[in-house]
């Protein structure tokens, strides 16, 4: 039956997001031995990211090398994604569960005439078509969907595939060039960024470990004991809205509906009560753990594990022990 | 500035999701579907932009069934949208996203737009398919996860944020534009009563659905489970910090393995 399986690449600061490794495992993972899996990469420059896909044991890589796709939307990429697909004989494109696979994934689906779908957790032959599952309602439900048609592109949802171990093989790269997508496409200009306060760990979306704090803590000065519990983990540090809107910290780092929703392998929720609009952005996390001190708190109903108690000796406890098993 | 602003109906946040009896999709019944999150926020995004252009006026538009979709549409038109119009999706009740976004793109057409917006994913099936789709099929740029949408009047291009996982971009672009808003810079406004009382009136285009292209690869959904309920947290017993500390540091690696 089947084609390639082209994994769509993305770069910060020059290096493959952790997000793409994952979809290379993905691409592993539901394919025969047989299937050949392509790297796709865009950007100024694709040497490193294309060594990145070697490294992981993906030979063949498409690459756009442009300048222009240092600054360019999502918009102007499509074509190249589709030409790359097309040029490997693929019937799956896998894109990361990023702000930038998310954007992509219905743009490429009308462009490449596939069927499209965002935030799997699991993909599988079946019958012949693709068949995923994925969350919806915030994690509330799930539901399988079925990918009719020769072709699909896949959108992943973040750590719902672990990375491949390290396999080096030799990469060749081929550069793409689709007929140069319409003008309008190259206009939006990004005029600036900044880095989004997230504290000194991983960001909150590609964490494996996420802790965040929330009114419990009281007041701004306290909230170091979260800062520190994550740290000691290697932890993202995230907020509950009470702690956003207060302006205790940065609204970038509110997980919940008006927030980012996060689904790593460890959610600590400390002096968070669990409303809705919280959980609706955590749910999924594949372990939950809850410190608070009120035993009828909604958030023990979703943790797997809880402690109640006071935070303020609890994290600090928990933060030495965690430094003292690391260390050992 | 012509503006429309697509929006879905979605089940209220509260509802008791269960599958229908075939097991593929929500049970609709009983269900109540209204405007919801990221969709309120693009409609407060259209009239912000309104008030602050001079001329400007907001169509919404929606795909679904009756009456949801009316019901939607009147919802928008209480809070301020000048026009509405009903894509009548017929019986279909869980059709792709990428359908939905060909639907809307063949009425597009016929419609003036110098700025389309949708909220950044609908509260339900949680897919964000849209705004790309329909910004390929209208041959114009789409961003998603935009926040803070401003007219700079004196250059003529939309400014506004996206956030990303690592930055907060600033971009640039001049209309038109499809946006999948995150964030407006407001909290999204209620509707006054006059205003609902009036909305009931007000006349609602009804377009009916283009026929499906049956060429196209779609998905469908199959089946619609909800997760084995969870058993409530295990709680750590006991009697200093520093023992719930070492019990929870041991259950994290021992049992749930998910600690070093
Ligand atoms: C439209 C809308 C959207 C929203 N979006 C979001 C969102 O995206 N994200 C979000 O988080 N919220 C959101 N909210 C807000 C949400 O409803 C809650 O108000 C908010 O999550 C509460 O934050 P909290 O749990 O930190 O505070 P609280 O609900 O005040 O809970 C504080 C908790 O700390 C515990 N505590 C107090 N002292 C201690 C102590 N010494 N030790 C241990 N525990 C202690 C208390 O028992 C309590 O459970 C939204 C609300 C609305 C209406």
């Amino acid at each position: 039956m089947s084609g390639a399986v082209l994994v769509v690449g993305e770069l910060r600061e020059g290096r493959l997001v952790p997000s793409v490794t994952e979809a290379v495992g993905a691409a592993r993972a539901i394919s025969g031995p047989g299937t050949p899996i392509v790297g796709f990469v865009a950007g100024p420059s694709t040497d490193a990211a294309t060594k990145e896909f070697g490294r992981l044991g993906v030979p063949d890589v498409r690459t756009a090398s442009d300048p222009r796709f240092d600054r360019a939307p999502v918009s102007a990429l499509a074509a190249f994604v589709a030409q790359a697909a097309g040029d490997a004989g693929a019937d799956l494109v896998l894109v990361p569960g990023t702000t930038f696979g998310r954007d992509l994934v219905g743009r490429l689906g009308i462009r490449w005439n596939a069927a499209a779908v965002t935030g799997v957790t699991e993909v599988q032959r079946a019958d012949g078509a693709w068949q995923v599952r994925r969350p919806i309602f915030g994690g509330r439900a799930t539901e399988t969907r079925r990918l009719d048609g020769a072709r699909a592109v896949v959108g992943l949802r973040p750590h719902a595939y672990a990375p491949p171990p390290d396999a080096p093989v030799d990469v060749r790269s081929t550069a793409v060039a689709p007929r140069e997508p319409p003008a309008n496409l190259w206009v939006p200009k990004r005029v600036a960024e900044e880095p989004v306060a997230s504290g000194s760990g991983p960001s909150l979306t590609d964490a494996s470990i996420v802790v965040s704090g929330g009114r419990g803590l009281r007041a701004p000065e306290n909230f170091h004991l979260v800062d520190e519990l994550a740290a000691s983990l290697g932890a993202a540090v995230g907020a509950s809205r009470a702690v956003t809107d207060a302006g205790w910290r940065p609204s970038s780092l509110q997980v919940g509906q008006t927030g980012k929703a996060v689904s790593p392998q460890l959610y600590l929720a400390v002096g968070i009560s669990g409303a809705i609009q919280h959980i609706v952005g955590m749910v999924s996390s594949r372990v939950i753990v809850a410190i608070n001190s009120d035993a009828t708190a909604p958030i023990f109903k979703v943790a797997d594990y809880g402690v109640v108690g006071d935070l303020f000796q609890i994290v600090p406890a928990l933060t030495a022990e965690i430094r003292r098993v690391r260390s050992a | 500035m012509e503006i429309v602003v697509c929006i879905k109906p979605v089940p209220e946040p509260e509802t008791r999701l269960r599958a229908a009896p075939d097991g593929r999709i929500l049970d609709p019944e009983g269900v109540k579907y209204v405007l919801t999150g990221y969709d309120e926020s693009a409609v407060e995004q259209a009239l912000l932009l309104k008030e602050s252009v001079p001329g400007s006026k907001v169509r919404a538009v929606s795909f679904g069934p009756s009456p949801r979709a009316e019901e939607t549409l009147r919802a928008a038109v209480a809070l301020g949208c000048d026009s509405a119009t009903w894509i009548d999706s017929g019986a279909e009740p869980s059709p792709d996203p990428v359908d939905v976004a060909r639907a809307l793109a063949g009425t597009l057409r016929s419609l003036p737009h110098d700025l389309v917006l949708c909220g950044k994913q609908a509260g339900d099936d949680e897919a964000g398919l849209v705004a790309g789709a329909l910004g390929e099929l209208l041959g114009v740029p789409d961003f998603g996860y935009v926040v803070d949408l401003r007219w700079d009047a004196a250059r003529s291009v939309f400014t506004f944020h996206r956030m990303t996982e690592t930055l907060q971009e600033s971009w640039e672009a001049p209309g038109p534009l499809v946006i999948g808003l995150q964030q407006a810079w407001n909290d999204p406004r209620t509707a006054k009563l006059p205003a609902i009382l009036k909305s009931r009136k007000a006349p609602i285009d009804k377009v009916p659905v283009p026929a499906p292209d049956a060429h196209a690869s779609r998905s469908r959904a199959t089946t619609f489970a909800l997760p084995p309920p969870r058993a409530g947290a295990k709680l750590i017993e006991y009697k200093t910090p520093e023992e719930a500390a070492e019990r929870l540091v041991k259950v994290l690696r021992e049992e749930a393995k998910v600690f070093p």
